[in-house]
């Protein structure tokens, strides 16, 4: 099962240190936005991991920064290191020829928020997958035979290949978005809100079907807002916020027992379990994140929680916490 | 451990709540940098904004103080100093009346790039107003306006705009009128086709329940969205009416004579090609693109930075 | 009350997406309208924020009919009815501030700001000080909606129209906003809250309509 702390286990992508932040203005003279800091995690084939937290964190942020799709205005710093042939493949530093050929497809797979704009409109799902097999394997002797298979793999039933993205459904497209992120694939699968305005059963046939791929043994990364689809499938849970992970363990765990008041706050607003906000509002991100001013949690409860100078991610057993003493 | 946790490299760094030095930072971009995207960035921007700005600036000071400092009149003929090549009495030679082209060109220059400027601020005026009408209003109002467009395209340009001129000879206005009037059509087409895009959107709804009038919403919404599109139609009109003065007044039918512009020095000069005299087109030709190239880079600059959601993604 | 009486709509001629729908939104009340997608929730919401002519049927506020719908409805009957969209990138003009995306409709019906008012919502909604000065482009979703919210809410219309206002949000922000619709409905205006989220709607809402019994869908 899962390698003991400290030690690098079987993880398809490591991510070390990562921090990102964006200069607004010329040469940020209009302030700095530290969308990420410090960010530490692993993704590992079989385990579906889970990134939740207020819109804002910096979820998608750290998502752009893992597939290289940052801004120009992004600065980044920290290591994201992909097991590439037996090495480790620094994403920060590779080239964006690298990222292209080697990296986006073949090895990171992309489920787009929206699959249906992702696909040309002019021209039916079916043709459209086999040139990205076409691209991503040229040598796969029937890029047709693979697409049947990808097809029947992500439950899209042959005719639905022969229609034009606007005639697919929101859970249908975005079933042909999954099969386009596996057309090379990939180890790692990498999805940014990809039930975003789908509803109930269609959110729960999507993540299902990243449960499946992370069954088969892709490493996965679902990145949501929508807490009631990672209790579902995830099998870790990352809680960010303000930049930082907070608290990070098992999904069963996190949710049955959150330590951090955030997340617990952060769960109590769901429907079924209080329906109550957090008062006030994550930090402005804007401000100079000095290391030493903790996760911020504090400004916002400060009945709930003190802020610890330096905080990052303690961790006992499976689970890990941050600015906050580990329960006894 | 889980997934996610934490830290391969525990053994490198303290666990225990304190954290590493600060973050060496370092470009996103620069990982990007064998990409045009890549570079697009607010340096390159200024960067192009000085260079733009400051070739225009100079232009437009030249052309106002070299005829003026130069002392000479542009006209002035010297028939002892006929097709003269570059040298340093005449940097820009002389032409085939002996007239220093340095003087003259800068003199055309100004004519030329007034004549221009005026002929498409007019046209993308005019091109807005129409298309933004056809956008907006709908139904027949916008075939009946679509069917001007056609009826004004099926015709040459050049041919209608001769009709103009040759109704009022050697008027500037009517100049102006015929390069005009005939191309506006291009920009109502961009237009409209925005505003048809734009007018649908959610935002426009929002305006509307927020009690909004369709003119407020064309104000407010509309026509800050195309203005970027239309300042753009203007650039790109500019070297072409240029190029229209010019095929006029070779026809004699555009400016008059002792509004001498490029384009009649261009007209003028043709013929002296032949005779080996490259300097005579060479020069003024060179001025008239770099004029256009100056405002094509103020103008992306300023389109960047009323376009912030693009700013990334467009290179002109 | 206001009211949508046997309505008839769609978008391709001959395929009606609503076919004789009724629904009654009262003053104070949270209604939620659920359904699975494709029923034609959005369209009835629509069609209820005057943004959209029905092919048949007609709908009353405060028992006075509309007098059209987009332009052609009263602005007095629009701004009667404040709207809050699912995805608030598309509902935002890119080229305003936040703050000048809340005060719009105050300028657009020519009874300018009044920064008392427009603070007194800022707080409402949860916008800081220095969200005002910046672009939607610069901004969270969540961020982007609650400008949404207060905008909706700046001509103090009597009814309130949320279409799938959550469904961007994570649920810290969707719990504050449906907490800040509840607190208008206690107020006094009537809401309805379209959602796919039924388990959100049961604890949002005063009560669920279903009204597809009668339609195509
Ligand atoms: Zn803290």
């Amino acid at each position: 099962m899962n390698p003991p702390v400290g030690r690098p286990g079987n993880a398809e992508l490591r991510v070390e240190e990562l921090s990102v932040r964006f200069r607004l203005g010329a040469r940020g003279r209009a302030g700095t936005v530290h969308a990420v800091t410090g960010a530490d995690f692993a993704l590992r084939p079989g385990r579906l991991l889970a990134l939740v937290g207020e819109s804002g964190c910096g979820k998608s942020v750290l998502a752009a920064a893992i597939t290289g799709l940052l801004p120009a205005n992004a600065e980044v710093a920290g290591r994201v290191l992909l097991r590439a042939d037996g090495r480790d493949l620094d994403l920060l530093a590779a080239s964006e020829r690298v990222l292209c050929d080697q990296v986006r497809g073949r090895r990171i797979g992309l489920v787009p928020q929206s699959a249906a704009t992702h696909l040309t409109p002019v021209r039916r799902a079916g043709p459209q997958l086999v040139e990205t097999v076409r691209r991503l394997r040229p040598q796969a002797p029937d890029p047709e035979a693979v697409v049947a298979e990808l097809a029947q793999r992500v439950g899209l039933p042959a005719e639905m290949l022969r229609r034009y993205p606007y005639e697919l459904s929101g859970g249908t497209a975005q079933r042909v978005g999954v099969a386009a992120a596996l057309a090379g694939r990939p180890p790692v699968l990498l999805a940014d809100e990809p039930t975003a305005g789908l509803d109930r059963p269609l959110v729960d046939r999507v993540v299902d079907l990243l449960a499946g791929m992370a069954a088969d043994g892709h490493a996965v990364l679902l990145i949501t807002h929508d807490l009631r689809a990672v209790r579902r499938v995830a099998t870790d849970v990352a809680v960010m916020y303000a930049s930082r992970l907070i608290e990070t363990g098992p999904a069963e765990q996190v949710f049955s027992e959150p330590w951090h008041p955030y997340t617990r706050g952060l769960f109590g607003a769901l429907p079924g379990r209080g329906f109550t906000a957090i008062p006030g509002h994550p930090p402005d991100l804007t401000a100079p994140a000095g290391a030493s001013r903790g996760c911020g949690f504090d400004r916002r409860r400060p009945d709930l929680h003190t802020c610890r100078p330096n905080p990052r991610l303690v961790s006992r057993g499976e689970r890990a916490l941050a600015c906050e003493p580990l329960p006894c | 451990m889980a997934e996610l946790l934490a830290d391969p490299t525990a053994g490198t760094r303290p666990v225990d709540g304190t954290r590493s030095p600060a973050p060496r930072w370092r470009p996103a971009a620069r990982a990007r940098a064998g990409t045009p995207r890549g570079r697009a960035t607010g340096g390159r921007a200024r960067a192009r904004l000085l260079a733009g700005g400051g070739l225009l600036a100079a232009l437009a000071l030249a052309a106002v103080l070299v005829p003026w400092l130069g002392g000479l009149d542009p006209r002035a003929v010297d028939y002892g100093a006929i097709r003269l090549p570059p040298s340093p009495a005449h940097p820009f030679g002389t032409d085939a009346q002996g007239r220093d082209l340095l003087l003259r060109s800068f003199a055309g220059l100004r004519v030329s790039l007034l004549v221009a400027a005026v002929c498409a601020v007019v046209s993308t005026v005019l091109g807005a107003a129409v298309g933004a009408a056809s956008g907006v209003l709908g139904g027949w109002p916008d075939r009946l306006l679509m069917r001007v467009v056609d009826t004004v395209n099926s015709v040459p340009h050049l041919l209608l705009g001769i009709v103009i001129v040759a109704l009022y000879r050697g008027s500037v206005l009517a100049v102006i009128a015929s390069i005009a009037l005939t191309h506006w059509t291009g920009v109502a087409r961009i237009v409209r086709s925005e505003v048809l895009s734009l007018r649908d959107r959610p935002f426009i709804d929002a305006a509307i329940s927020g009690g909004a009038s369709r003119g407020r919403v064309l104000r407010r919404h509309l026509l800050p969205a195309i203005v970027p599109q239309a300042a753009l139609s203007t650039v790109l009109l500019l070297p072409h009416a240029v190029w229209h003065e010019t095929a006029l007044s070779f026809l004699g039918l555009g400016l008059p004579p002792h509004l001498a512009s490029i384009g009649n020095i261009l007209g003028e000069g043709r013929a002296a090609v032949l005779l080996g005299s490259w300097w005579i087109v060479a020069f003024p030709a060179v001025l008239l693109v770099a004029a256009a190239l100056a405002v094509a880079g103020v103008a992306a600059w300023w389109r960047d930075r009323t376009l912030p959601r693009r700013r990334s993604e467009l290179g002109l | 009350m206001l009211s949508a009486v046997g309505i008839v709509a769609g978008y391709r001629r001959g395929t009606p997406v609503l076919d004789g729908v009724d629904l009654a939104v009262e003053p104070g009340r949270v209604v939620g309208l659920a359904g699975p997608s494709g029923c034609g929730k959005s369209t009835l919401a629509r069609v209820l924020s005057l943004l959209m002519a029905p092919w048949a049927g007609r709908v009353e506020i405060d028992g006075t009919p509309a007098g059209g719908a987009r332009y052609r409805a009263p602005r007095a009957q629009r701004t009667a009815i404040g709207v809050v969209f699912q995805q608030p990138r598309l509902a935002t003009d890119p080229r305003l501030t936040l703050g000048e995306i809340v005060a719009e409709p105050l300028l657009a019906t020519g009874r300018g700001r009044d920064p008392a008012w427009e603070d007194e919502l800022h707080d409402r909604v949860g916008l800081t000080r220095e969200l005002l000065g910046r672009r939607p482009h610069e901004v969270s979703d969540g961020q982007l909606q609650r400008a949404c919210l207060a905008r909706a809410l700046v001509l103090r219309p009597r009814y309130l129209v949320c279409d799938e206002m959550t469904a961007m949000l994570d649920a810290s922000t969707t719990a504050a906003l449906a907490g800040v619709v509840a607190e208008q409905a206690r107020a006094g205006t009537g809401v309805l809250a379209v959602s796919h989220d039924e388990e959100l709607l049961e604890v949002w809402a005063d009560r669920v309509e279903r009204p597809w019994a009668g339609s195509a869908a």
